[in-house]
């Protein structure tokens, strides 16, 4: 082996600096010089042996990446990209979960301050944990999509049953990290989510002490404090994760083994050709497939990058709070269905029967399906099935949403809406400069001496008119429907059983400190049996702070 | 795959000409957000302050008008917070009385969490025992500073109320208006119980019943009326040889924690109404002169 120097001697330091870069890349690449990649990028053939295949016989990175896919599963149909782009999803909330580790202390005397840290201290703080919390929700919805379209083009069918089983596994695994992250802000949305979610573990059947013990086993203490922040902070970052890299590599190591299924149409009934592969309908994955993915890389992070920016804010309401308890408490969109069903249902039977019931179905679903063929038209009845349950999940969800939530008095439900304890409403974005003091009905929207406090006070008649009724039918409310209910006397409307008969109303809005105004919505409605005495009388404060930024909020980029 | 590559690297592209415009706004997004944050607080202070504070300090933090659950006015028996003398300057003169070392925001976020129990103020803070978190403590505390403005500091002294040297020069006064005064809006009795019902008193104060026949002979040279008049304006000018501390009798607490900030708050008629209600009489003769100072609540000079 003749060394650098002796090189120089014999071919000039130029030569032998090229030759010697070469070499590097070629180690670096595990097997392609620097002329080899040139040729893959400007589309050649390679030459013979052919060298895009030595990385993924001799490299670490690609030698669980099969070298060639059947180029009829490389279009966007049947994959959809939906399981690379899961791959992808995991990474990416990886490294962006990294970064708002560093700025993290899993204490709830730290925890919450460390996230406002994050939005006002830390440069592209607030845009990393939009992108971590919308990449945790895009997540979901990928690797949701990713098992129906398994589903759909049968591709769960033998051999490939196996593979289905570690995708449920990996499907949960999804749901449970993504929930386990929403109590870690440490504010009032997180801690009453949780509390919620974790005390259906009280209900487990059996005897008592066995549901006392696994709710002690999650929260840490009986009720969720500092305990239960680190559990669940170690569950989020370290043991869920560590289970979801090892059921990806079985996964995908399944993947690879069966090959990639074919569309249904492309092979005979019963068949599996996907490891038979003929020549001309090879796609190699160096470069076709590699520079497919690049492109998907980039395209999937200008959506995350521009969704974080311009459709998406990650919500942080204020500190959490065992005291208070926050008037609607809602599970996220994707648990929502849960808390539709458990408004059918007894708790013990949802959590511990039908929910279990349903994934065990589920898991097992690919061995008792067992009919030979993939093709659509031979499946009515399994994508007739799979339809009507999507359809089920949706219809739960909206049970389980805001909206379909068990409503409070109509005059609290107004305020809710207007000055929500938590969260935003018309009212609260609103700029400080143009809260305005002054004494306005919810319908003065027309002589609001701004755009601003006219568009909240739109709101305002809005939530008015749903709540509220008139009793001999003038004015700007429904007439009243009379609703008796043995000695009781309720007022309804078209919206609700339960509204306020010629109520009044005002919004008052004073100056309380030099930078500080008060807002009060005042709610009074007599009774119309007995005038002297007051059906609903209900006051509500808020404070606005000039400073608070309610309005900038959900936006980075102005 | 040509294709391919140029999407990518224009996606790639235009990712990175985002990142830079939001890199640019950064700034000044930051700072948005850092006062958000203390805006936010101060506005879960004052939510606070208004289910908590507001009955024994009033609303406004002026301890001028108190209500109870009900809606009634009662005594306000908590001092003053939206106050020159607690508020201005980098040493007001309210930590300066009791040799307090820290800042101003210190000295309230401790006095708001350990309370101050001899003279009332219950224990606020999870850590002694009371409801509030740590941050619900700080939120409060950051909303009483918050009061700190350019109107209530000015840096002009503020003129203070001017008091008749001799108490002789008050209007006659009213003791039935007095026995009003006295529970509502001043809440005398919360310390020193009602003057015709010595088991209404419970401390720290002691009780005033026995001022009739004793007050003019408690200091030589002072008339009952003297004594009481100079008592109420400067809290500390006597203290009373016996009260009531955790309902035993003992000696009074020095310097007094009896609130000296009546002398802004009562009018020259309420004065005499209560005077007269305490020792039964509607004129007041005297011999002293009290020197109530002038421009008592000017704000502190910045060192």
């Amino acid at each position: 082996m003749a060394t650098f120097v002796d090189q120089v001697r014999e071919l000039g330091l130029k030569q032998a600096t090229i030759a010697k870069a070469d070499e590097a890349v070629e180690r670096l690449t595990a097997g392609m010089n620097v002329n080899d990649l040139r040729d893959m990028l400007r589309g050649e053939e390679p030459r013979r042996p052919n060298p895009r295949l030595r990385p993924h016989a001799d490299g670490f990175w690609l030698h669980i990446r099969p070298s060639f896919y059947h180029t009829e599963v490389t279009h966007i149909y049947p994959t959809f990209r939906l399981g690379w782009l899961s791959t992808f999803m995991f990474v990416w909330e990886t490294i962006t979960g990294i970064f708002l580790m560093i700025f993290y202390t899993p204490s709830p005397d730290a925890a919450y301050s460390d996230i406002w840290n994050i939005l006002g201290n830390v440069p592209l703080g607030q845009l990393m944990r939009n992108l971590h919390r919308f990449g945790a929700e895009v997540m979901v919805v990928v690797v949701a999509l990713h098992m129906l379209r398994t589903f759909v083009t049968g591709s769960y069918k033998q051999p490939r049953q196996f593979t289905w089983v570690t995708g449920m596994v990996l499907l949960v695994l999804t749901l449970i990290l993504s929930f386990s992250g929403y109590l870690l802000p440490w504010d009032q949305l997180a801690y009453w989510a949780v509390t919620v979610a974790v005390s259906a573990a009280e209900a487990t059947p059996g005897p008592p002490a066995l549901g006392e013990n696994i709710n002690l086993l999650l929260r840490g203490a009986p009720t969720i404090g500092a305990g239960g922040l680190l559990r669940f902070y170690l569950l989020h970052v370290l043991a869920l994760p560590l289970l979801l890299a090892i059921f990806f590599f079985v996964h995908y190591y399944k993947v690879v083994i069966h090959g990639h299924s074919l569309p249904p149409g492309r092979e005979a009934i019963g068949e599996d050709t996907a490891k038979r592969v003929p020549r001309d309908e090879r796609t190699y994955f160096l470069p076709d497939i590699a520079t497919s993915e690049l492109m998907w890389t980039a395209l999937t992070v200008l959506f995350l990058v521009a969704g974080s920016i311009w459709f998406y804010n990650a919500p942080l309401e204020r500190q959490a709070n065992p005291l208070v308890t926050p008037l609607h408490v809602v599970a996220p969109w994707y648990l929502a269905w849960s808390q539709g069903w458990l408004k059918l249902a007894d708790k013990v039977f949802i959590a511990f029967i039908f929910i279990p019931g349903l994934a065990t179905a589920f898991f097992l679903m690919p061995y008792f399906e067992v009919g030979k063929s993939r093709r659509y038209a031979d499946r009515r009845v399994g994508l007739s099935v799979a339809m009507l349950f999507i359809a089920l999940m949706w219809i739960s969800n909206w049970m389980g949403s805001p909206e379909y939530r068990v409503q409070s008095s109509p005059d609290q439900e107004v305020a809710q809406e207007l000055l929500p304890q938590e969260g935003h409403s018309a009212l609260k974005e609103v700029p400080y400069a143009y809260l305005e003091p002054g004494t306005y009905g919810p319908f003065d929207a027309e002589d609001a001496p701004n755009p601003f406090l006219a568009a909240a006070l739109e709101e305002f008649g809005h939530a008015m008119q749903q709540r509220s009724c008139s009793l001999n039918g003038d004015g700007p409310f429904e007439r009243c429907r009379v609703i008796e209910q043995g000695d009781d006397v309720r007022y309804g409307n078209s919206f609700t059983n339960d509204a306020m008969p010629n109520p009044q109303a005002q919004l008052i809005i004073d100056d309380y400190q030099e930078n500080m105004r008060r807002l009060v919505l005042v709610f009074s409605a007599p009774d119309p049996r007995n005038p002297e005495s007051s059906l609903y009388s209900y006051t509500r404060t808020g404070y606005r702070h000039e400073l608070s930024n309610y309005e900038e909020e959900r936006r980075i980029l102005q | 795959m040509q294709t391919k590559i140029i999407i990518g690297t224009i996606a790639f592209m235009l990712t990175m000409i985002v990142l830079g415009f939001v890199a640019l706004n950064e700034p000044a997004r930051l700072e948005a957000f850092s006062n958000a944050y203390e805006g936010r607080s101060i506005e879960n202070g004052a939510e606070i302050f208004a289910n908590n504070c507001a009955t024994c300090h009033g609303i406004n933090g002026r301890a001028e008008q108190c209500f109870d659950a009900a809606g009634n006015e009662i005594g306000c028996v908590g001092r003053p917070l939206n106050a020159v003398d607690l508020l201005c300057g980098t040493k007001p003169p309210r930590l300066v009385a009791m040799d307090w070392g820290g800042a101003k925001y210190d000295f309230i976020e401790g006095t708001v969490a350990a309370g101050r129990p001899w003279a009332g103020m219950p224990t606020w803070g999870q850590q002694f025992g009371g409801p509030l978190q740590n941050n619900e403590v700080r939120d409060v505390t950051l909303f009483v500073l918050n009061w700190e403005s350019e109107t209530l500091c000015g840096g002009e002294a503020v003129e203070g109320p001017v008091w008749p040297s001799q108490v002789s020069e008050l209007p006659a006064g009213d003791p039935e208006n007095g026995a009003a005064v006295y529970q509502v809006p001043y809440g005398c009795n919360a310390c020193h119980g009602l003057v015709e019902d010595e088991s209404t008193a419970n401390g720290p104060g002691p009780w005033l019943g026995v001022l009739a026949e004793e007050a003019d002979e408690r200091i030589e040279g002072y008339t009952a009326a003297d004594y009481i008049y100079e008592s109420i304006l400067l809290p500390n000018a006597h203290i009373a040889p016996e009260c009531l501390t955790g309902g035993q009798p003992g000696p009074c607490a020095e310097p007094s924690t009896m609130l000296a900030n009546f002398g802004e708050r009562m009018t020259e008629q309420d004065m005499a109404d209560v005077i007269s209600y305490i020792l039964g009489t509607t004129e007041f003769e005297s011999n002293v002169e009290v020197q109530y100072p002038e421009g008592a609540v000017a704000p502190p000079v910045e060192e």
